[in-house]
């Protein structure tokens, strides 16, 4: 079995993935209502707490399987990208892990976990496809020849997919995170209420900052006390402008890419509006949408690992470059 | 008794194996490499990661996410390993190797961290209470020197050893083993996103 850790940003998770894909356990412990205070995620914040709750989760994991580390083949950690602090409490955790019983350490690059989350068992996705992976940190278009890596094909330019979410419902007074949010009150609202323009760029790369400031825009438009009133048009429009420019985006790529299949990953994948949107594409598995370990030990089934002892002193990196 | 002991909280990290106050191997790196230092020292003591049988940890102060690496990996080998640990402060361990030392930690942002009537404390190093002919030991007392100085303090070379919080003085301070998990980490102060909140300055 593979022991997945994941530390990236504000969840805490271990889970425990079979060499073939099978999920024995999947612990994930938000930090979300921690952060709910400060409007996002705040870095030292969420570090101190990944120290507290790294130890709990990898054995509420092992528990869960019924498993001890004796059962344990290999330790999976996300390497990067994310907050620096906080990978560099799961990596060392890991790194303690693996060194205590002279296992491998398989270090995976969190978006290539994000993709694997396709790769679990049932219902494994079949490689190539074109994959769109819309988070809080990143909207890309990946070519997936194979299970083992990606290569881009477009970016955003600008915010997130799901930095755009936490931002509307931000401006709306929804609270932090955001998009579960907006995703629940935007069925309460009409989707052609507001006109919300999305910017169109170049190529297969996104831009969600225009329309942000439209949404700015619309909302000071609006007469003192209306906002309550036309809260649910605002998160259906802002939505259905996002889902929009997603799943346009994604179809031009695919088609000119010759993709036959098209797959979706990442927290925004959980968006009830973007799932029905896409319904004939292969969608990640709620569960494991929103960062989670089952996608990291996932992806380290197909990464290289690093043997005892090698990976001692192996660093994190905050971004890809 | 076997102890393995180390700190991460300040840039220079340190690793020690001890037997029964005898000192079998004892090394210096950085936090990220402190896997690494274990690994070797052990070797160098002819030690099995499986016959340590206490570990001790320093719990800063220092840089935060040096100290979090030193207490996730006791924290870790503590379950993996199933021994006991020991926190101590770093500033007892830099002051143990300096018997009437103050020890004066870098808490960056023009700050240092020391011990004041024995408690850890965070100041402005114009603050601290400088008695002149004594002796000031550790990055903060390097840093600021000047500052120290002027004032009567002594602060020894840059390249001299009292300015590490030797590994082997976490080993003979270390008192009431337990649960890794009671490890808390001397941050001794609140992320700034906090200070914003409580100041209602943070407007979300
Ligand atoms: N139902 C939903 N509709 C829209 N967005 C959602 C929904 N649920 C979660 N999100 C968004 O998903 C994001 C979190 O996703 P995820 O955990 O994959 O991102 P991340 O790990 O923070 O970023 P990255 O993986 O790029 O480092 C948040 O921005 C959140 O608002
Ligand atoms: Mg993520």
């Amino acid at each position: 079995m593979i022991l997945g850790l994941e530390t990236s940003c504000d969840e805490t998770a271990a889970a425990l993935v079979t060499a073939d894909g099978e999920v024995r356990a999947n612990v994930v412990a938000s930090q979300a209502e921690l952060h709910a205070r400060y409007g996002g995620v705040v870095p030292e914040v969420a570090s101190r707490r990944h120290l507290e709750l790294v130890a709990p989760v990898v054995e509420r994991a092992l528990a869960d399987a019924g498993a001890g580390l004796a059962d344990v083949d290999a330790v999976a950690v996300t390497r990067g990208p994310g907050l620096i602090g906080a990978l560099l409490v799961g990596l060392s955790a890991a790194k303690t892990l693996a060194w205590s019983r002279r296992l491998p350490l398989v270090p995976v690059d969190h978006l290539h976990g994000h993709v694997a989350s396709l790769f679990l068992e049932p219902g494994s996705v079949e490689p190539p496809f074109l994959c769109l992976l819309a988070t809080g940190g990143h909207t890309l278009l990946l070519d997936v020849q194979d299970r083992a890596g990606y290569r881009v094909v477009g970016t955003t330019l600008d915010d997130a997919a799901g930095e755009a979410f936490d931002k509307g419902a931000r401006l709306l007074g929804l609270g932090y995170p955001g998009g579960a949010a907006i995703d629940r009150l935007a069925r309460a609202g009409d989707p052609e209420a507001f006109s919300l323009p999305v910017a169109r760029v170049p190529g297969f790369d996104f831009s969600f900052s225009g329309l942000k400031t439209a949404l700015v825009y619309a909302v000071r438009a609006l007469e003192a006390g209306e906002l309550e009133r036309r809260r649910a048009d605002l998160a259906a429009s802002y939505q259905r402008a996002i889902v929009r420019a997603l799943v346009g985006r994604t179809r031009a790529a695919a088609e000119a890419l010759g993709a036959q299949k098209v797959a979706v990953v990442g927290g925004v994948a959980s968006n009830s509006e973007l799932r029905e949107s896409l319904a004939d594409a292969e969608l990640a598995p709620l569960a494991l949408c929103t960062d989670n370990a089952a996608m990291i030990a996932s992806a380290a089934r197909f990464a290289t690992a690093i043997p005892f002892p090698d990976y001692l002193a192996l660093d994190a990196y905050a971004s890809a470059a | 008794m076997t102890i393995l002991a180390f700190d991460t909280a300040t840039d220079v990290a340190t690793v020690a194996v001890v037997r029964d106050g005898e000192v079998l191997a004892e090394r210096r790196s950085r936090a990220i490499r402190i896997l690494h230092e274990i690994e070797s020292a052990l070797a160098e003591a002819g030690v099995e990661r499986g016959a340590v049988e206490r570990l001790a940890v320093g719990t800063g102060p220092g840089s935060y996410t040096g100290l979090r690496m030193g207490l996730i990996t006791a924290r870790t080998l503590a379950f993996a390993l199933g021994v006991p640990a020991a926190g101590v402060s770093t500033l007892d361990a830099l002051a143990a190797g300096s018997p009437g030392a103050t020890p004066v930690i870098d808490a960056r942002r023009g700050e240092i961290f020391t011990l004041q009537d024995g408690q850890p404390s965070v100041l402005a190093p114009e603050d601290l209470p400088v008695v002149p002919g004594s002796l000031y030991v550790g990055d903060g007392a390097v840093r600021y020197r000047g500052v120290l100085e002027d004032r009567g303090g002594t602060v020894p070379g840059e390249e001299s050893e009292a300015h590490v919080p030797w590994a082997r003085h976490h080993a003979a301070l270390a008192a009431d083993f337990g649960s890794a998990e009671r490890l808390e980490p001397l941050y001794l102060r609140v992320p700034d996103a906090e200070v914003a909140v409580q100041e209602g300055r943070l407007r979300i």
